[in-house]
This record gives structure tokens, C-alpha cells and sequence, in this order.
């Protein structure tokens, strides 16, 4: 599996609240695959974020059922801290504020 | 932590419950006859201590967890600190209406030592984080005046029972409502509010600097206050409370307006904005109450001026900020408890199926009309008008209970 192609699957987690996933808010930094170890960097909106054990946790959850795959490690990091210029179109449509 | 600000929502919202079938079944007689009267401890707490309370305290526990990122000192603590609250607050309620000055005074010391528990255990998780801002600042100011308002609710119910200090009670009368509501609901609120509006309006780069304006502002004002209660001082050193106060709502609206123009996202949904339309509600509550100070101070301290007060901030701010935020919080704690360890596992519901916020929208709309109504009836002394408006709110208040309460159904 191809970071394309994990990025892809990225997109069945949610935040719950906002109804955007997490790859169209701009919340996935980094994706390593090597060799089906699978390292994810990623932030969430706000440090502080009531979501940070769900959205972290589920992501970790989704890519570890997945064939092909042995490890996964997701890290959380603040720096860069995430902004609102990283969503994307459809997340700032889906939110209302295009 | 799901079990515990449970537990306190949902005992706070059976009070909120009991207290809307409580006021139907007498037709709002309470709200027509004059406050300081076994109905009116006993409602008035069963609107402050059974609901307002135990939701605060619960959703601290909730809060700050979140906003810290790490434990709250003791669960255990937290559980015998609910027990005890509920069942001093429980015998305080029962000691109010049934007019037995011994029960009040023996469960206002448990409600106290119930809410001592609280002070220790919130104060100890701040100390141990050691993140100070204008949400652990107001936190932490808010539950000491929680503590000093339980501790004078509690030097009041032995002077009911033993009559040990009746010079002081009139000053201790004052002060306990003044720390109570503008001390402990009124920080505890704004200090809720810098964490939850910018989060609800993904609001980014907003500075805290006003946020530290209204927190010093609103604490000199409960201080002054305090002071001028105590000391019986002259009028108009209440007058000056209450411009300081004014001031601290007017900076907390400015605040709330810089937030809202930093959204990255439409809107934060229907209870959200019924905060902050409370809020703006109460810029004009505050700016009447200062003038009618300043220009009529006889008409101002009125039996009937300080009741129409003390409902439109009460239950136009803070019942109806809570009200609000409860549209939140509760789906927020079910759907991480129910759904939260499905995510990654096939499709589950977002937070709005949990809760339409269409729906929160009518009632929360419906509670504050009526209660519009009922104020404008006690301006008028209107009992008729009071009582049908009464009946009102308490039956879209019951109706607003239902659909929270549904939540934990889904
Ligand atoms: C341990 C907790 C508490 C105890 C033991 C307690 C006790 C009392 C007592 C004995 C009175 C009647 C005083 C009189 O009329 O002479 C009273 C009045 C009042 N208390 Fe509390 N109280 C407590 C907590 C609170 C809190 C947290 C608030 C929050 C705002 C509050 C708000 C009020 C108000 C508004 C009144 C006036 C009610 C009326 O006149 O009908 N109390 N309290």
C-alpha cells in the first residue's frame, strides 16, 4: 500500500464535531510506509482538543486491520501548528465558510 | 472520563427536571410571592445547587481534563465529593421546604463539606498542572467563590437552627448571593467560554489579552462587591460594584465579538449562539441595572428591581448559557463513550446525529421568550402574567430536559 493510497483511506476518520475528516481538515502532515511499518504525523485543530485520544486512536485503529500492513505509530506534534489555510476546498465548503 | 461528569449531568439534569414539574404542578405560585420564603430557598437551590451546580461541577471535571490534557488529582475523590454534594444538597432541599431549621442547618455543613472535597480536588489538579491562563485563572477564582458562598449558605442555615450571630445575617444574606452568582457561575462561565466558543467557531489566532481584561475586571467586581455587602456600606459602594461589573461584560462581549470574527466555520450551532445572545442580553441587563443606580437608587434597590435581576441573570445568562452548552457536552460525552472506540471500525454517527441542532434551536428560542414574558410580568406585578409565563418556561424547560436527555439514547 502506497502513502496515496493510506492518505485515501485517512479520509474514513472524522471529526466527529465538524463533519470534515481528518486528511481534508489538513491534519495529516506525514506519511512513511516502510515496508508496512506505517508512521503517521499528524495535529489536530487546537492543543487541548477534546477529540486528541478518538481521532489519534482511530486513525491508528483503521490502518492496523489493514492488509499488508504490520505496525502503525501515529504522532501527534503541534509544530507546525495547524492553521485554517491548510484545509481544503471541500472542508471549507462542508463548513460553510467559502 | 466519562462516568463521572456523568454522573453530576445527569443528576443535574433530574433537578432541572423536578424543578420544571415542581413549578407546572403549583402553577408558577412560587415565582408570585415574595423570594425570601421556604419556596423560594427550596427552588431557587434546587435551580443553583441541584442543577446549576452539579452540572458546573461535573463539567469541570469534563473541562479540565481537556484543556490540561492530564487526570483531574483524584476520581475517587471526585465520586465521594459527588455523594456527598448530592446528599447534603438532597437534605438542604428537603430541610427548605419541609421549614426544619435543624435539617438545614446539619445538611448545609455536608453540602459544604461536599463542595470542600470539589475546592481540594480541582485546586490540587491546577497546582500539579501549573498552566496558568484566563481558563484555569477563572476556574480556579470561580471555586473559591463557590467555597465562600457554601461557607456563608452554611453560617446562615446554623443561624436558622441557633440564632449564634443575627446581627451579621442581613450582610451574610447579601454577600452569599453576590459570590454565589456573579463569583462562582459568573467565572466559571466566561472562564468555560474562552475554551468553548473559539472551539465551536474554529475560531484561530484570537489573543487572550482581553480574555485577562475581563477576567481581572469581573473578579475586582465580585470582590467589591463582597466587600461593600460585608461591610454594609453605603449604597453607593454597591453602585461601584456593579459599574466594575458592567465593565467586565462589556470587555466579555468584546471578547466574544473578536472570537466570532476569527470563525473558519459558519456556525457553531443553535446553543452556542444562544450563549452568546445571552450574553449580549446581558450587556443590556448590567448597563439598566448601573443606570437605575446611578438615576433612581431607591427604585434600584427594590424588593421587586433586585428579583427582576436576579431572574434576568440567572436564567437569562446563566441557565440559558448552560442550557446551551449542555447541546455540546452531552452529545460530546456519549458519542466519545459509545462511538469513540468504534472510529477506524466502518461508519458510525458524526455529533449532530445525536442531537438536531434544528431542534435546539426551537426550544431554546421558546425558553427565552416565555421567559421575556415573565419578566415583563414581574416588572408589571402581574400574577396572572407571571404565572402563565412561569408555566411556560417550565414546559419548554422540561421539553429542552427530554431532548438532551435523548441523547443517551442514540
Ligand atoms: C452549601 C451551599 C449553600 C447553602 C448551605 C445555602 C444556604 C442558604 C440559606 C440558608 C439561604 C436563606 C437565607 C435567608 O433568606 O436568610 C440562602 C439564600 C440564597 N442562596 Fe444559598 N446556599 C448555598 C449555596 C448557594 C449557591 C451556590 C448559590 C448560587 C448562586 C446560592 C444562592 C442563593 C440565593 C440566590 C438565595 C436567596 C434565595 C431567596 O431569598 O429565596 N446559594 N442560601
Amino acid at each position: 500500500m502506497d502513502t496515496a493510497e493510506i492518505r485515501e483511506l485517512l479520509k474514513q476518520v472524522y471529526d466527529p464535531e465538524l463533519g470534515v475528516n481528518i486528511v481534508d481538515l489538513g491534519l495529516v502532515y506525514e506519511i512513511h510506509n516502510d515496508d508496512g511499518d506505517v508512521c503517521i504525523r499528524m495535529t489536530l485543530t487546537t492543543p487541548g482538543c477534546p477529540m486528541h485520544d478518538t481521532i489519534a486512536g482511530g486513525a491508528e485503529r483503521l490502518l492496523q486491520n489493514q492488509p499488508g500492513i504490520r505496525s502503525v505509530k501515529v504522532d501527534v506534534v503541534w509544530d507546525p501548528p495547524w492553521s485554517p489555510d491548510k484545509m481544503s476546498e471541500e472542508a471549507k465548503e462542508r463548513l460553510g465558510f467559502r | 472520563m466519562f462516568r463521572l461528569p456523568f454522573l453530576f449531568i445527569a443528576t443535574g439534569l433530574a433537578c432541572f427536571a423536578l424543578l420544571d414539574v415542581t413549578t407546572l404542578a403549583q402553577a408558577a405560585g412560587w415565582i408570585v410571592h415574595p423570594p425570601r420564603s421556604p419556596a423560594g430557598w427550596f427552588h431557587v437551590h434546587l435551580l443553583v445547587l441541584g442543577w446549576a451546580t452539579m452540572i458546573a461541577m461535573g463539567a469541570v471535571y469534563q473541562l479540565l481534563h481537556v484543556v490540561l490534557q492530564k487526570e483531574v488529582f483524584s476520581r475517587t475523590l471526585g465520586y465521594v465529593n459527588y455523594a456527598v454534594f448530592t446528599v447534603g444538597t438532597a437534605g438542604l432541599l428537603a430541610g427548605f421546604a419541609a421549614v426544619q431549621t435543624r435539617w438545614i442547618a446539619a445538611f448545609a455543613i455536608l453540602a459544604w463539606i461536599g463542595i470542600v472535597l470539589f475546592a481540594i480536588n480541582i485546586a490540587l489538579t491546577l497546582i500539579r498542572a501549573a498552566q496558568w491562563n484566563p481558563i484555569t485563572f477563572s476556574t480556579a477564582s470561580a471555586v473559591f467563590y463557590l467555597f465562600l458562598t457554601g461557607l456563608i449558605g452554611l453560617a446562615m442555615g446554623l443561624n436558622f437552627a441557633f440564632h449564634w450571630w443575627p446581627t451579621w445575617h442581613e450582610r451574610l444574606f447579601y454577600t452569599h448571593i453576590w459570590l454565589g452568582t456573579l463569583g462562582w457561575f459568573g467565572l466559571l462561565i466566561t472562564g468555560f467560554s474562552y475554551k468553548m466558543l473559539p472551539m465551536f467557531y474554529l475560531a484561530h489566532g484570537v489573543s487572550n489579552r482581553t480574555a485577562y481584561v475581563v477576567t481581572i475586571l469581573w473578579n475586582a467586581a465580585v470582590l467589591a462587591g463582597a466587600a461593600a455587602f460585608l461591610t454594609a456600606a453605603p449604597f453607593p459602594a454597591v453602585g461601584a460594584a456593579v459599574g466594575l461589573f458592567t465593565l467586565a461584560v462589556y470587555s466579555y462581549n468584546l471578547h466574544t465579538t473578536q472570537i466570532r470574527k476569527a470563525h473558519h466555520k459558519k456556525s457553531p450551532g443553535a446553543g452556542v449562539l444562544a450563549a452568546v445572545y445571552s450574553t449580549r442580553a446581558l450587556a443590556v441587563t448590567s448597563t439598566i441595572a448601573f443606570a437605575a443606580i446611578l438615576f433612581a437608587p431607591a427604585r434600584a434597590a427594590d424588593e421587586r428591581a433586585v428579583v427582576i435581576f436576579a431572574w434576568a441573570y440567572l436564567w437569562g445568562w446563566v441557565a440559558l448559557t448552560i442550557l446551551g452548552y449542555l447541546s455540546k457536552i452531552v452529545p460530546f460525552l456519549w458519542w466519545t463513550h459509545k462511538y469513540g472506540p468504534r472510529v477506524g471500525k466502518g461508519t458510525i454517527p458524526t455529533m449532530a446525529d445525536l442531537l438536531e441542532d434544528r431542534y435546539v434551536a426551537y426550544v431554546l428560542t421558546a425558553v427565552a421568550a416565555s421567559l421575556l414574558l415573565l419578566i415583563i410580568g414581574l416588572g408589571l406585578g402581574s400574577d396572572v402574567w407571571i404565572i402563565w409565563s412561569g408555566a411556560a418556561l417550565s414546559l419548554f424547560s422540561l421539553a429542552y430536559v427530554c431532548l438532551i436527555a435523548r441523547v443517551f439514547t442514540r
